[in-house]
């Protein structure tokens, strides 16, 4: 630290503290302002059953019962969980598969194939909802060529209607962004891993299998768990794209709790009910984490 | 180097088709997007596949009219612009505080500003919509660009931080011995030895911004302060059947996007891989 430790405040010791309040504190105030003073509000307003006019009345855990009631909260919940699963079991997988084929050059030009695979998650997850769901529309790439290629004119793809799988076309499309940035931080790390470890486990006898899943995935365990927090905590979040793409429908089989708390709050009128929603969001994504740091630590010492 | 030759057959097949088939995943969507743009509503219908007939760019003419796509897209550059200047300024101006001065509040605030990555759009939006409509900020530019500032501080701060700490201590004091004031050593000193975090910080901050949606929805309403993604949201939705002006609007807003990864790609990579983690 870069200090100069006086016993009694001189007039430079004044003008030193000065200064560290100058540059701290206009971040700081806006951040209390913005962010941390709305989160208490939401807190409070989740004790409440405040519509938006007349007085605010507390109403206790009320509306936490009332949410863990509801089959709509209780569907998107189940789809967050499944986006979270796929992000956890399919996209890091793929990312981490992608980024090990690129880094051991398997294929030429892979500065290219990085700089292509890199390209959706540059675009603002509205584009890729509306460029998807024209793909997938009556009128779009994935109808015609089912059509061609099976021969029958009259195919319509029904999976939108269906309960169950409305969500997989939308877990396709996350995958086809998301995937290429786990991509990227794998092939950052793939580069601290000195060469001659693969290189010894070859002239060990170790086939290409081996060498990726016994030695290398070892090495990136603890990329992989920071990439599963983010993917947990950011499957909770997750509102543009699915709102964008079907916002939650048709009849609620593609909600997740963002737009149930989108809907609750802003068409409803709930306000109350949709902070408590809202809090539900950051404790479940928190309490996630918490576990996952704690089985990891209790992990690590075995 | 690694060598190539050690690697069998099979897993090289396997790596061209993976690593093709999301190359082709990536392009084909972006390449029928823009085709399409350029055909006449009609033909879009029937033909979803095919070429243009009729290359037409009145699409793009609705779209601007309509749309409002030129409104949105200069939004889109006032919101980015100073909300990523503002959290560069402020942010490196907070990682100078907290990392070089010796008071205890420090550890408190750094501690806070790090708590918030787990906080999420959806935790703030409703308080922050209200207090806005109180002080009757809803609907101005200042409204959108103040929350993105305060939602980019933590992971900007986090960067900041972490470079400016390792920045050497007598590098400061031997200014504070010339005589130099702390806004002259922030502005000459730390500032200019930050240019590489700085570059970082700007990139992630400006896709960021650029592609934010939540905030930019919910705290305005009229046209006139729409970001681009609101706006497309607003007119090329599920309801609407004006495909031809939703593929021009689409490709209208990929476009500066596509540009500056084409520039900056290599840092941005660089980026998102150091610790740039998307919200």
């Amino acid at each position: 630290m870069s200090n100069i430790k006086v016993g009694t405040m001189s007039p430079s010791d004044r003008s030193k503290r000065r200064a560290y309040y100058y540059f701290v504190l206009p971040a700081f105030i806006i951040y209390i302002v913005v962010i941390l003073f709305p989160v208490g509000m939401s807190f409070v307003l989740g004790f409440t059953d405040w519509k938006g006019y007349g007085p605010i009345e507390f109403i206790g855990l009320q509306n936490y019962i009332e949410m863990f009631k509801d089959d709509v909260f209780l569907f998107g919940l189940r789809n967050n969980i499944i986006i979270m699963l796929s992000s956890i079991f399919i996209q890091i997988p793929l990312g981490l598969l992608i980024a090990y084929m690129l880094h051991r050059r398997m294929v030429k030009a892979r500065k290219f194939f990085e700089f292509m695979i890199f390209i959706p998650i540059t675009i603002s997850a509205i584009v890729v909802a509306l460029l998807w769901l024209r793909i997938f529309s009556p009128v779009g790439v994935v109808p015609s060529v089912i059509q061609k290629v099976t021969g029958n004119p009259n195919y319509v793809m029904t999976i939108f209607d269906s309960k169950n799988f409305a969500i997989v076309p939308v877990l396709f499309v996350l995958l086809w962004q998301n995937v290429s940035l786990y991509m990227v931080i794998f092939l950052a790390n793939l580069q601290r891993i000195p060469d001659s470890l693969i290189e010894a486990s070859f002239i060990d006898g170790a086939s290409e299998m081996t060498i990726f899943t016994k030695v290398i995935t070892p090495q990136l365990t603890d990329v992989i768990f920071i990439n599963s927090l983010f993917a947990i905590s950011g499957s909770f979040k997750s509102f543009d794209l699915i709102w964008a793409m079907t916002a939650g429908g048709p009849s609620h089989f593609t909600d997740v709790i963002g737009i149930y708390m989108y809907n609750n709050t802003f068409v409803y009128q709930n306000y109350g009910f949709g902070a408590a929603v809202s809090i539900v969001i950051i404790l479940f994504s928190v309490s996630i984490i918490v576990i996952a740091k704690f089985i990891s630590k209790r992990y690590q010492k075995v | 180097m690694n060598n190539e030759k050690h690697i069998p057959v099979t897993w090289k097949t396997c790596a061209y088709v993976i690593v093709l088939s999301f190359t082709i995943m990536t392009l084909a969507p972006l390449i029928w997007l823009l085709y399409s743009s350029f055909k006449i509503n009609a033909e879009i219908l029937k033909f979803p596949l095919a070429l243009p007939k009729d290359f037409t760019i009145s699409n793009y003419l609705r779209a601007w009219d309509i749309g409002h796509m030129g409104v949105a897209l200069l939004n889109s550059f006032i919101y980015t612009g100073f909300a990523t200047g503002g959290t560069l300024f402020l942010a490196m101006a907070a990682a100078f505080g907290l990392s070089k001065f010796p008071y205890k509040s420090k550890n408190f605030i750094y501690g806070a500003f790090v708590g918030g990555l787990l906080i999420s759009v959806q935790a703030v939006i409703v308080p922050l919509y209200l207090m806005e409509a109180k002080i009757g900020i809803i609907d101005t530019r200042i409204g959108v660009i103040l929350p993105y500032i305060a939602f980019d501080l933590p992971m900007s701060i986090l960067i900041a931080y972490s470079f400016v700490n390792a920045i050497p201590d007598a590098l400061i004091e031997a200014a504070v011995i010339d005589g130099a004031s702390y806004p002259q050593i922030f502005f000459k000193v730390i500032f200019p030895f930050s240019v590489p975090v700085i570059a970082t910080m700007v990139i992630l901050s400006f896709l960021k911004h650029w592609n934010e949606f939540m905030f930019a929805f919910i705290l305005t309403t009229g046209n006139d302060m729409r970001s681009l993604p609101v706006a497309l949201t607003l007119f090329a939705g599920r309801l609407n059947v004006d495909y031809g002006m939703q593929f021009a609007a689409l490709v209208i807003s990929i476009i500066p996007m596509i540009v500056f990864y084409a520039i900056f790609h290599e840092r941005l990579i660089k980026g998102f891989a150091e610790g740039g983690l998307k919200e």
